[in-house]
């Protein structure tokens, strides 16, 4: 009797917590992980497969940009700590630098800036959302495109 | 006053409730005195007897006796024999049926905030999707460069089009 009254109190923490992930599509003070790639995105007639960490959004961006084949040339998974800049996905040519601006209802607030060696091609300030990834065309690079990828997880 | 029988007069003199005087008198009445006064001694030998005989016994299994009683009162009368003590009604709510009670509403009210809060969470999640505030674009690296926002359908992607930048040559494409 006993025992089965412990079990039954152990069934309940437990449900208690895995109830709390249960917040976390709502952004939290401490920051979320943030995926970046940098990729280069090009026809080829035999196309390599997607990297798995964006084999979902792979037909979007087919179609969105008119490339078959994407290949990660930089890649970073960070967490966003607010007042701190971080530096994400980078290569050798390019890189991306975040400054996280705080937390609101609808997501994180940050500022962009995609650097080509040590010049700012390109500053932009965004709210991330967990659900809407985001996607920058960069440059031409020779026959391909940049792109830059970002998605909160 | 009245005058006394000789039976009245025999009883108090037995009781020793004459005066004096009285006591007197009617002993000189008797005839044989020595037969009265034996006749006294057994009356009050007979009446100690009978007073320590007669006295009310205290019974030491009180409770069993009047269980015996009313049940055979109840069994002349035919109905059931009430107990004279308080009796105490079972209940239905046991304290191991409280227990039990009190955590499975405790469970019940986990399992259904739990999932209330997922249910809760769904809309919230699909509701926002990722803004471009601004974009701005260095006019003196890339003075033709225009800049555009939209969004897919599929997948919820946000895409910042930049069109006019500088082309550079496959060695950028490098790790």
């Amino acid at each position: 009797m006993r025992r089965a009254f412990f079990y039954v109190l152990v069934g309940v923490a437990a449900l208690m917590a895995i109830a709390q992930p249960a917040r976390a599509g709502k952004p939290e003070r401490r920051g979320k992980q943030v995926w970046s790639g940098l990729l280069v995105a090009t026809n080829a007639a035999r196309p390599r497969p997607a990297p798995a960490e964006m084999r979902r959004l792979d037909p979007t961006l087919r179609r969105t940009f008119g490339y078959n084949q994407f290949e990660l040339i930089g890649v970073s998974r960070k967490a966003l700590q607010n007042g701190e800049v971080n530096w994400l996905a980078s290569s050798k040519h390019f890189s991306l630098r975040v400054d996280p601006r705080g937390v609101s209802s609808d997501g994180y607030r940050v500022n962009l800036q995609l650097f080509q060696d040590r010049q700012v091609l390109l500053e932009t300030n965004a709210t991330l959302s967990k659900s809407s990834p985001l996607v920058i065309r960069g440059p031409q690079i020779g026959a391909g495109q940049l792109l830059l990828l970002l998605v909160v997880q | 006053m009245f005058m006394k029988t000789f039976e009245e007069k025999w009883t108090a003199w037995v009781d020793d409730e004459l005066s004096d005087a009285e006591r007197a008198e009617f002993e000189a009445s008797l005839d044989d005195r020595a037969a009265a006064a034996a006749e006294k001694h057994r009356a009050h030998k007979l009446g100690a007897l009978l007073k320590e005989e007669l006295q009310p016994r205290a019974m030491g299994n009180e409770e069993f006796f009047h269980l015996q009683l009313r049940n055979r009162i109840a069994a002349e009368t035919g109905q059931p024999a009430t107990r004279s003590a308080p009796q105490l009604r079972e209940s239905w709510w046991t304290i191991r049926r409280l227990l039990w009670a009190g955590t499975s509403s405790l469970a019940l009210f986990a399992v259904c905030t739990f999932f209330a809060m997922r249910h809760e969470q769904a809309p919230d999640q699909s509701q926002y999707l990722t803004q471009i505030l601004n974009a701005r674009v260095d006019p003196g690296v890339s003075p033709y460069a225009t800049v555009s926002i939209f969004q897919t359908k599929q997948d919820r992607v946000t895409v910042l089009w930049v069109d006019g930048l500088k082309a550079l040559p496959s060695e950028y494409a490098s790790k």
